[in-house]
């Protein structure tokens, strides 16, 4: 189970790697995830599973990671390993992984589990290309592929599809007790039970910080009590809501103005705390004071944003601050939940959506060698006009090498809607033939059925083929007279 | 990972652990970053890398990389740090320093043990001067350690390198030479311009803010900054005349930094104090 180096010349190891579980049955908590993970693997004993490829997610130090490794151990399966601190362009995921994939190890029977680690942050700029890659490998796969990540719709939908899911949730205090007190019994220290509860509470559902705020904590001791569990930084989330509660129902800005340098939350980050929770707590008329005070604060970090002068930020803290509490005309009564700020939530919601929106965009973007920003709000729209003819509309998707969920907002229709399906499929085939271009000139290569004008049109430039096909195909298309603006204005 | 205000001991504490565990060979097992130079995620995937796989000197058994300012460091750098972290932890070990740990991404706060660096209290602060100022030989009066504990605030480094200043125009340390130093008014000072313009003194109260800035040489935005302390604590303002009052300091110092002119914007604020005075 222990991986440590030497004995006496190796570092003291850290506790998180010395006790990473090497087998599924050590690995605490997420039973039925880690049980369908197992099945999975174990599949590839008689033949290929429907999906080569599983998505781990979940949050940070749940045992994604160890669980990988964990069921490649117990299959006895060799591991590749690509993560995050590795460049992870398209050339070299194909490199690193691509043969690894496809190729069955030599007794013809044992496999290679290949893990690629942080999924979700495979940089658009310097891993270029990168997701793509993973989607073809995975596709053409013979070999177990592991994806892990923490946040699943950071992934691009495309991904998603071609991968099983697995989630992992946060692991529940009470087994993260019996972890930490196997942990002490191996290293020979004596620790009481409340210092191991507070430890576990602390960590939030997180078993590695768990473990490590246990390793720091025992440095030098042979016995742990509870005071000497000190405070650490993950008790933030218990902070602020005090914090709140201390806001929305006292009184008594100086010390509230205490509480706030003691709290580790930047200004900027707090006052979304507010925000999400003034209306909640203060009736109308108090919460639009409220407010009032919020949007003068706001302008405060609006001025630190743009000129990085963070000496304004004291201001921001004490109109935000203060103002909330002085606007309270009476007593509340009754209990608040206070919550976290919704509106990173709801971008998460809908991240996937502008995800496909931005990959469409930047697609565009390069075929037409212009900014993202102009693709969307011009070319977008001449776009989905010439695509209203199905047969351009394939030809482009081909030509573009967009995706089912691009090629669905192109058509701005839904991408279970038969034209979609039917253009998608079409020019999937037609993508086979001719394969996608980056040069704006394609369209001049098209020869079908355009419009009958729209051909004879074509001189040397691309808006002019925009001209002739847009106008032919703009008649027939709600609101013609933007179509026509907007072309004119190219 | 240490997360904490400037001058409280992250860097302090990192080089002191670094050289008791490697002695000597300290500078060759110690590896330090500012982030704030190198952000993006090459440096990760570069720099830190490189270091982290190289093996330790004079049979230390690992190295220490020490990255400053580690919250300036954007999220895609971050993300791939962490592995790097689990990796080579035979090897290398990272202590990581932020201001605010909010902004380091919780996977990686999940593989530290999270040390949270306070403003030093009064005592600790009192005891290092008054350390100091003994090995220095210096005659240092108990209101200039005071002065001293006003300006620095807590931030431990700005209390030694504001010594330090003082030290080397005599050994006799007295207040107005720390406040000097700082650029800071005397609280004091300060409470009263605000007590007189409430008071409807308005032409008194600008002289006085006059001959503080030409005077004592003090900048405008140092005279806001000290407003903004003093009328928190005072008693004599309710809360919401305090916020009133802190939103328009607030306006005017922000003026100062768009580049206006201190007088003008200065005598304005005091206008405005001996209206809110209503007297």
């Amino acid at each position: 189970m222990m991986k440590a180096g030497p004995e006496n010349t190796a570092a003291p190891a850290e506790w998180t790697e010395k006790y990473r579980p090497s087998s599924v049955d050590d690995i605490i908590g997420n039973g039925k995830a880690v049980g369908e993970f197992t099945a999975w693997a174990k599949s590839w004993n008689s033949g290929m599973p429907e999906s080569a490829a599983v998505i781990l997610h979940g949050p940070a130090g749940v045992g994604k990671t160890s669980a990988a490794h964990a069921v490649a151990n117990d299959m006895g399966w060799e591991v590749i390993e690509l993560n995050a601190s590795d460049q992870r362009t398209a050339a070299i995921i194909q490199r690193v992984v691509g043969s690894a994939s496809r190729t069955v190890g030599l007794s013809g029977s044992e496999h290679r589990m290949i893990i690629l680690d942080e999924a979700d942050n495979i940089h658009g700029n310097y891993d270029r290309g990168g997701v793509q890659a993973i989607i073809g490998i995975i596709k053409t796969a013979l070999q177990p592929m592991v994806l892990i990540a923490n946040e699943y719709y950071d992934m691009s939908k495309t991904l998603r599809g071609v991968c099983t899911e697995i989630k992992f949730n946060k692991i529940q205090s009470r087994s993260i007790m019996p972890a930490l007190r196997s942990i002490c019994d191996a290293e020979g220290i004596h620790a009481e039970g409340l210092a191991l509860d507070t430890i576990a509470e602390g960590a939030n559902g997180d078993l590695r910080s768990a473990i490590n705020d246990l390793q720091a904590v025992a440095m030098g001791r042979s016995h742990i009590t509870p005071d000497d569990v000190i405070i650490s930084g993950r008790d933030r989330r218990e902070s602020i809501f005090d914090v709140l509660a201390h806001l929305f129902r006292r009184s008594g800005l100086n010390d509230a103005m205490h509480r706030i340098y003691d709290l580790d939350e930047r200004p900027d980050e707090l006052i979304n705390w507010i925000v999400e929770n003034l209306p909640e707590s203060y009736d109308n008329e108090d919460s639009a004071h409220g407010f009032n005070y919020l949007s003068r604060a706001d302008v405060f970090l609006g001025r630190v944003r743009r000129r990085q002068s963070y000496s304004l930020w004291r201001y921001a803290s004490s109109v935000m601050v203060g103002g909330t509490m002085v606007s309270r005309s009476h007593k509340y009564k009754g209990f608040v939940r206070y919550r976290r700020p919704s509106f990173f939530m709801r971008l998460g919601r809908t991240r996937s959506v502008r995800g496909i929106r931005d990959s469409l965009t930047a697609r565009i973007g390069d075929c037409f060698h212009v900014s993202r920003r102009y693709a969307r709000s011009d070319l977008m729209y001449i776009l989905r006009m010439i695509c209203s003819d199905a047969s351009v509309a394939v030809y482009v998707v081909a030509r573009m090498g967009l995706g089912l969920d691009e090629t669905a907002m192109l058509l701005d229709m839904k991408k279970t809607s038969k034209k979609v399906k039917t253009v998608f499929a079409d020019a999937s085939e037609l993508a086979e033939r001719i394969g996608p271009v980056v040069s704006p000139d394609f369209l001049y290569d098209f020869n079908g059925s355009v419009t009958d004008g729209g051909g004879d049109e074509i001189s040397g430039r691309t808006p002019d083929v925009l001209d002739g096909g847009g106008n032919g195909n703009g008649a027939d298309d709600p609101g013609p007279d933007r179509s026509q603006q907007t072309l004119f204005d190219f | 990972m240490f997360s904490g205000p400037a001058g409280t001991g992250k860097t302090a504490s990192s080089i002191a652990l670094a050289r008791e565990l490697f002695g000597d060979t300290w500078r060759n097992n110690f590896m330090e970053l500012n982030a704030s130079d190198e952000r993006g995620i090459d440096i990760v995937r570069n720099n830190i890398k490189n270091f982290a796989r190289m093996s330790s000197v004079g049979g230390a058994q690992f190295k220490i990389i020490f990255l400053d300012e580690a919250d300036a460091l954007t999220p895609d750098a971050q993300a791939a740090l962490r592995r790097t972290m689990e990796r080579y932890s035979q090897t290398c070990r990272f202590i990581l320093s932020c201001n605010y740990s909010s902004r380091i991404i919780v996977p990686i706060q999940s593989r530290c043990a999270v040390y949270r660096f306070r403003p030093l209290g009064e005592d600790s602060m009192m005891q290092r001067i008054l350390e100091i100022s003994r090995a220095e030989e210096l005659d240092i009066s108990e209101d200039a350690v005071k002065a001293m504990i006003f300006v620095s605030q807590g931030d431990m480094r700005k209390a030694v390198n504001t010594l330090q200043s003082a030290a080397v125009m005599g050994k006799k340390i007295i207040p107005d030479a720390i406040y000097e130093i700082t650029a800071t008014a005397r609280p004091e000072e300060i409470r009263e311009l605000i007590n007189l313009a409430l008071d409807g003194e308005l032409l008194k109260s600008i002289d006085r803010l006059t001959s503080m800035l030409v005077e004592k040489g003090l900048s405008g935005e140092d005279i806001t900054a000290q407003m903004h302390r003093e009328i928190l604590g005072m008693e004599n303002l309710t809360d919401k005349k305090k916020v009133e009052l802190l939103d328009h300091i607030g306006e005017i110092e922000f003026r100062l930094t768009e580049g206006a002119n201190e007088r003008i914007q200065l005598d304005a604020l005091i206008a405005h104090l001996v209206l809110s005075g209503g007297k």
